[in-house]
């Protein structure tokens, strides 16, 4: 009758026939079958949990303090320029300004260098409000036509997808949308040179997008979304392309525009000249320019700092409380008299 | 069961059938069995004072009890000629065949509501307009359930199919048409209705069968139905006279059969059959059932009746009803929640797109990131106005969201289960070395609630005893004679052959010598009468059995009742010995001389009569009626007036014996008259060839004619406590579990076996409900209430004032009732009054109940309190109390494996309800809670996680997470552990819990899964989500991380909390667990490298990138910390200030290891 009872019982009966019951009284496969196998029962005893917090605290403050002496080591300067950068006349319709091409979007801004700043230094555009990482965005590409060329344009690039029924390459909102200001930068008469080489990934560079795939029919359409694209250069050597496309995954991001292979001194002037050409008005969107040094932890961020602090701190408060707990009010461990039954007798 | 004892065949033209055989003696010859040693020891009976008709009927009532009605359709089968107007032979277990395999199997997992959920939400991300997750991607979870039941349901049809076909392909030897005696080999799937079958010795009936001839001469067929209800021991079967005869005398056979259509009852069966003119009656024990194999008889010759799919086995083999573990249920309210929370959650999403959205409604062309229209169409493009907007976003959101409802844990409960019904098997405790009978889990989704018992109802005979009956006492005629000595035990001689019986019964010597003619003549004959009785007035059968002396044989009486068989052995040890039965005859050795009675007629047990009885033709030409039966129902047909004294001094015999705890029956004999044989017979036979109500008619025949009955005497038959018996009904009741007898024996009997067990103490109060009326019962009812709160008062006085406290909680309640008053009060407003009561008593003896109200006084408190009940029985007339308990466990004992077979889990003594209730009841219960609010918490932690993040997409629904590692969070990351844990964590010892009853209490007051808990998850879930997603905002805002960089972290990091959530949670680490725990978080690793080194992926190469920066590493670091934090606090400050006491046996536990130097074992 073995369609009467469950598989289950079928199994362990199947089992029971192969094997004589029970095995054999020792080793490992026995205490497994017992449930018996050799463990370490970890318990929360006052020591042992006074003992973690005490660890967690002595160790977490100092990689705080470590945290927060790295990003204050680091010099940074942020210059936010898409509303300096547009000429008085148009500041209530900056759109008007934005949109007409026949207006020059140069724009020279100056900054103050506040602490030395040692070479390497990185520039970074930051954008604001722009969500790179919106649902439309982020699915309008095709990885296939970046790396194997037009033949394999497919529809996830919609809406840049075709233009007057020839295939756009690079495809897709994300490129479409390419950041194309630019930044040049000289300290009194001399300019400071920006490397603008190996500012994108490598592994990007040799298998996501191409070596023969070069620019085509890109931001001919009737909307141009930003950049241009040099049509002789590959995909693989579009850096700023290959930047852009990593998506930033939040709202405010920067990205590497290069590298100031030179140190920038303390109270230095530097001017910025910048061709302010992408259209952030439209959503609001905010523009800077960020001249940066790295520590080990990477930019400037005290917050890592702060929780590693934060963090430290509360342990140690923590294995202070219960130090104090425990020795004011201990508790019985290992009495049986403890257990709630008994406790309920001696009490009556 | 009680059914099949033969009937006397009664054709019109042979009143007293002779046997054909000439001889007397020696008996006819048989096969010698070939396992002997086997059969001895496989009786089963359920207790005789049960109705077999309620026995019958607990399998399935409905089915069961019907006998055909008027104008029910009878089936026709004419003998030896194939009908193909029925089904075929061919059986069919499978459930699927390759072609409805696939469609077939997907039913039935869909039938499960979650799954229905599940697909729905991966249709709906099909639709291009919602689709969250690549298609491929989107139904890999789902699929991958399904498959992996699939596989699992496939592999077991598999097997089913290979069974089947084995089965179908069996050959059998069947009567060519038109032949006499030329059997040629057919199909089994071939068989049809009316095909005459012959099957040998030993080999299984193709069908079912009505007998036509046997090998023996008298017609008698020995058949094991072991495959059928697991019973080992022989059953009887009979070919009628008339076909035996004829086919005896030139092997034809012939005749029309009308058999009743095909129904459950394995135990019933009703036909006549026409042959030669005359009509013949057929009973239960004409005829043989499939799956049944033929033993002791060379051969058989039957015409099938029943084929395939309508045969009993076929008809009974549905199963046991599908449980649900209360963990299950409740899990559903929390299912509840978490979907208000899913619905909570992607309304406040599509909200806040709408919002956004509305905000942005002017730049929505232009904005780089967003470019509603395509140009080239001009049309929008994927936007559909504000409206449709928000409700697409409402579907995305549901898409995303939806793992927190665990897709996985439904597949995840039943692996553990799996595993915890593995290692319950595998417990050497819970193996029974006596009858090597394994722990079985025959439900595979109730283990949890092993955990959460509060009431045990357990049946007496054979659960709490061992129903290996011994005969102990007899009273004769008014003389107690029980003081019984060892002895050589008696033989008998037969043909130069010793026939010993196989059991020794310790007899009484001056009983002996009483009956060795040591007394006049008139009482010696009273003494045989009694012991004639017992040896005749039953149906066992003796079965001679070779022993290594050819010299010697022994007599192993093998019957369906263990009473029976005790007082046979008893009536052989004091020299009146059964050698041989048939249907027709018994032939008896009186101390020595052998003796012929022929049996002429046979009254059967039955719950109105409960008393059994026979007409026996005796030597001497006088016929005589013995009968047997409980004392109340002997009394009620004796003739009071002539013999009172014996009657009195019988009657304080037997309440010397049950207070002893022994099983009564008394005997009593009536010499019939001629003219009153003779109408009895006339009655009997029109009773017994009746089609219709048959057993009605028998019924009143027999009531009729037992009456003005001589009381012979009384015997007593000692039921012995099982091992443990008392120690585990201490240690349950330690553990607050309220123990309920349900017994049929009789009132005093039950409280002796309650004070033998311990169940019942002398400080017990004791409420004795026995009344014959409704209104007594109420009366009594109300008392019982009043006696109650009178108690409640003095102890919530005593609960006041110290000093009186210990003294009335001293003071228990045991409630004794009985069957009578049981039936008026069941199922009436009384009920409500015996809850009362019952509920304020701490132990409950139910006495002389039938197997209904059994199911009826579980039903009682099932459907009355929320607590868990547990039905623990042997017998068949347990099945209906093991069904109706929300835990049903069969004891694979001596009466039959029916029991079992309804059972949900079954093992071998009572007493392992102790490590299974106590040990791994506990542990399963703490197990399965433990997983179900894991998962739940874990999925909700990666759900949040993904939630925050929408906050900062523009409310889009993207996830930084790739959609292969959001979909392998749960199948994947974080399922193994789980499961390792569910299976293998133990709280506490095996040896702490056995010792400290009072630690089940956890499961008993839900404390280890409750809202409380799950609320506590979902604020522990919504705390390390916060950490999880936060730190790493913070830390990486403003600089140049990219999505799948952040989603990596966002992968990784809640796999790593949620799993040291567990480490912390575990309490022993083996090095199975450590190796699923730490080898998880390294394959989530690995399945992100491995998902970041495919190019066509938007994160190509982003993992190396993180995790070449130390600000990874840090991140990963505190967030691990400070997710912990809380929940680490919380842990600590709840062990130290209220443990729980389970906490503190764990406690206890370890500074013990630590005392006994068990190195490994130390922190």
């Amino acid at each position: 009758m073995e369609e009467a009872s469950t598989s289950a019982s079928g199994k362990t009966a199947a089992h029971g026939r192969q094997r004589a019951f029970p095995p054999a009284r020792s080793g490992v496969f026995y205490r497994f079958t017992q449930q018996n196998l050799p463990a370490w029962k970890p318990a929360m005893t006052p020591g042992c949990v006074i003992t973690i917090f005490l660890v967690i605290g002595v160790t977490f403050v100092p990689v705080g303090l470590v945290c927060l002496h790295a990003s204050n080591h680091v010099a940074e300067i942020v210059h936010r320029y898409d509303i300096d950068c547009v000429p008085n006349a148009y500041k209530r319709n900056k759109q008007a300004y934005i949109k007409n091409s026949s207006i020059s979007k140069n724009c020279t801004q100056e900054v103050k260098v506040k602490y030395h700043m040692r070479a390497p230094i990185y520039v970074y555009y930051e954008l604001d409000n722009f969500y790179q990482n919106h649902r439309r965005y982020v699915k309008s590409r095709s990885d296939k036509q970046l790396r194997y060329g037009q033949k394999h344009t497919d529809s996830s690039c919609g809406p840049i997808e075709r233009n007057d029924g020839l295939p756009v390459v690079p495809c897709g909102l994300i490129a479409w949308s390419l950041f194309n200001d630019t930044y040049g930068f000289t300290r009194g008469s001399t300019e400071v040179k920006v490397n603008r080489k190996n500012i994108s990934w490598k592994s990007d560079q040799e298998s996501k997008f191409g070596k023969d795939v070069y620019p085509f029919n890109f931001q001919n359409g009737s909307l141009i979304g930003g950049g241009r694209l040099d049509p002789d250069l590959p995909l693989s050597e579009q850096e700023d392309l290959i930047v852009w496309m990593r998506t930033a995954a939040l709202p405010q991001f920067r990205k590497l525009y290069g590298v100031i292979e030179e140190d920038l001194h303390v109270d230095e002037t530097i001017i910025m000249h910048i061709e302010n050409n992408y259209n952030t008005y439209s959503f609001g969107g905010k523009k800077s320019l960020i001249l940066t040094t790295s520590s080990w932890l990477g930019g400037k961020n005290d917050f890592l700092g702060y929780a590693y602090l934060g963090t430290g701190s509360l342990s140690l408060f923590l294995t202070i409380l219960f130090a104090l707990i425990h020795v004011k009010n201990p508790r019985p461990h290992n009495d049986s008299n403890y257990l709630s039954w008994n406790r309920l007798n001696s009490n009556s | 069961m009680a059914s099949e004892r033969p009937l006397l065949d009664a054709s019109p033209d042979a009143p007293s059938p002779l046997p054909p055989a000439s001889s007397l003696l020696p008996p006819p010859q048989r096969e010698p069995p070939l396992r002997a040693e086997r059969l001895a020891f496989s009786v089963d009976i359920p207790d005789p004072f049960i109705p077999s008709s309620h026995r019958d009927h607990q399998p399935d009532p409905s089915a069961s009890q019907r006998e055909p009605q008027e104008g029910d359709e009878s089936r026709a089968v004419f003998v030896g000629e194939s009908s193909g107007a029925f089904v075929g032979n061919s059986i069919r277990t499978a459930k699927y065949s390759v072609l409805t395999f696939l469609p077939r199997n997907l039913f039935e997992q869909f039938r499960r509501l979650s799954y229905v959920y599940f697909l729905a939400i991966t249709v709906l991300n099909q639709l291009p307009q919602v689709a969250v997750f690549g298609r491929g991607a989107s139904v890999l979870p789902l699929a991958f359930v399904l498959f992996v039941t699939a596989v699992k349901d496939a592999y077991e049809d598999f097997r089913r199919h290979r069974s089947d076909r084995q089965e179908n392909n069996r050959l059998a030897a069947v009567l060519a048409p038109g032949t006499a005696r030329e059997f040629s080999p057919k199909k089994w799937k071939h068989i049809r209705v009316g095909d005459v079958v012959r099957v040998a010795s030993s080999e299984t009936l193709p069908a079912d069968m009505v007998l036509l001839a046997t090998s023996d001469s008298t017609g008698v067929a020995h058949v094991q139905t072991l495959n059928l209800d697991g019973e080992t021991n022989l059953k009887t079967r009979y070919a009628k006279q008339e076909t035996q005869l004829r086919f005896s005398q030139d092997g034809s056979i012939g005749g029309v059969l009308h058999c009743e259509r095909p129904n459950r009852n394995i135990y019933g069966f009703q036909a006549n059959l026409e042959i030669d003119g005359k009509r013949v009656s057929l009973g239960p024990s004409n005829i043989v059932l499939r799956g049944c194999e033929l033993k002791n008889t060379t051969w058989a010759i039957g015409v099938v009746v029943y084929t395939g799919k309508e045969t009993k086995v076929m008809l009974n083999s549905s199963g046991a009803p599908s449980k649900r573990s209360r963990l299950e249920t409740q899990l559903n309210r929390e299912t509840v929640i978490l979907s208000i929370m899913l619905i909570g959650m992607c309304t406040t999403a599509s909200v806040l797109a709408g919002i956004w959205l509305l905000n942005h409604r002017g730049d929505l062309e232009f904005t780089q990131f967003f470019r509603e229209k395509d140009y080239t169409t001009g049309k929008n493009y994927n936007y559909y106005g504000m409206g449709m907007q928000i409700f697409i976003t409402f579907l995305m959101a549901v898409i995303v969201y939806q793992v927190i409802i665990p897709i996985s844990l439904y597949i995840s409960m039943e692996l553990v289960r799996l595993g915890q019904a593995y290692f319950m098997g595998a417990d050497k405790d819970l193996y029974d070395e006596s009858s090597r009978s394994k722990f079985q889990c025959r439900a595979l989704n109730i283990n949890e609630d092993l955990g959460q018992v509060k009431y045990v109802f357990s049946d007496k005979t054979g659960t709490l005893t061992e129903n290996k009956m011994e005969f102990q006492c007899a009273s004769i005629r008014g003389v107690d004679y029980s003081s019984g000595k060892d002895t050589d035990g008696y033989s008998v001689v037969v043909d130069d052959l010793i026939w010993t019986p196989k059991m020794e019964v310790r007899t009484d010597p001056q009983l002996l010598k009483l009956l060795r003619g040591g007394g006049t003549d008139e009482e010696r004959m009273l003494f045989l009468e009694f012991f004639l009785a017992l040896a005749a007035c039953n149906t066992i059968v003796p079965l001679v059995l070779d022993t290594r002396d050819p010299k010697q044989k022994l007599i192993d009486y093998q019957g369906e009742s263990p009473d029976e068989q005790a007082l046979v052995y008893a009536a052989a040890s004091y020299g009146i010995v059964l050698v041989e039965r048939t249907s027709g005859y018994v032939v008896i050795d009186v101390l020595g001389e052998r003796r012929r009675f022929d049996i002429l007629g046979l009254h059967e047990f039955d719950s109105d009569r409960k008393r059994m009885s026979v007409i026996v033709g005796c030597p001497d030409k006088t016929v005589k009626l013995y009968v047997k039966g409980a004392d109340s129902s002997l009394f009620g047909i004796t003739k009071k007036s002539l013999e009172l004294d014996i009657v009195r001094a019988t009657e304080a015999h037997l309440h010397t014996y049950s207070s002893l705890g022994l099983r009564t029956l008394v005997v009593g004999m009536r010499e019939l008259s001629r003219p009153e044989f003779e109408e009895w017979q006339l009655a009997y036979e029109n009773a017994s060839t009746a089609v219709l109500g048959r057993g009605n008619l028998l019924r009143s025949v027999a009531a009729n004619i037992e009456s003005s009955v001589h009381i012979l005497g009384a015997t007593g038959i000692e039921d012995k406590l099982q091992d443990g018996v008392p120690e585990a009904i201490e240690s349950l009741r330690q553990a607050d579990i309220k123990v309920w007898i349900l017994t049929g024996d009789k009132q005093e009997t039950a409280i002796s076996i309650g004070y033998s067990c311990k169940l019942l103490t002398n400080d017990m109060t004791q409420i004795v409900i026995n009344n014959n009326s409704k209104e007594s019962c109420r009366k009594s009812l109300e008392e019982a209430l009043a006696t109650t709160k009178k108690l409640r008062i003095t102890s919530s006085i005593g609960m006041l004032s110290p000093e009186l406290a210990s003294e009335s909680a001293g003071i228990t309640l045991a409630l004794i009732i009985d069957g009578n008053s049981l039936v008026y009060i069941l199922e009436t407003e009384l009920q409500e009054e015996l809850f009362k009561v019952a509920r304020e008593c701490s132990v409950v003896l139910c006495c002389r109940v039938a197997p209904l109200q059994k199911a009826g006084i579980v039903a009682l408190i099932k459907n009355r309190t929320d607590d868990m009940t547990l039905a623990i029985g042997d017998g068949a007339n347990d099945v209906s109390m093991i069904q109706m308990a929300d835990v049903g466990v069969g004891i694979s004992g001596q009466e039959g494996r029916q029991a079992v077979m309804a059972s949900d889990f079954s093992m071998g003594q009572f007493r392992f309800l102790l490590p299974l209730l106590l040990v791994h009841g506990h542990w399963n219960y703490q197990r399965m809670s433990y997983m179900i609010l894991y998962n739940f918490y874990k999925n909700a932690t990666f759900v949040l996680v993904l939630f925050w993040y929408v906050l900062y997409t523009a409310f889009t629904l993207t996830t930084a997470i790739t959609e292969w590692s959001s979909l392998l969070y749960t199948v994947l990351y974080t399922s193994l552990p789980t499961i390792v844990v569910g299976i293998l964590d133990k709280d506490l010892s095996k040896a702490t819990l056995l010792a400290y009853p009072k630690l089940y209490g956890s499961g008993q007051r839900d404390e280890k899964y409750n809202v409380n808990l799950f609320i506590l998850n979902m604020l522990e879930a919504l705390w390390q989500s916060l950490v999880v997603f936060y730190m790493p905002y913070f830390a990486y805002r403003q600089s140049t991380i990219d999505m799948s960089s952040l989603g990596d972290l966002w992968a990784l990091a809640p796999v790593i909390v949620v799993n040291m959530q567990l480490a912390t949670d575990i309490f022993r680490w083996n090095w199975i667990i450590h190796a699923f725990v730490w080898g998880t978080i390294a394959a989530t690793t690995i399945c992100l490298f491995v998902i970041d080194s495919i190019w066509i992926l938007p994160g190509y190469g982003a993992i190396f990138h993180i995790m070449g920066t130390g600000l990874f590493w840090l991140l990963l670091l505190i967030i691990a910390v400070a997710a912990m934090v809380p929940h680490f606090v919380i842990k600590a400050f709840a062990e130290y200030f209220t443990p729980s006491d389970i906490q503190i046996a764990r406690e206890m536990e370890k500074v013990d290891d630590v005392n006994q130097g068990k190195r490994s074992e130390i922190l």
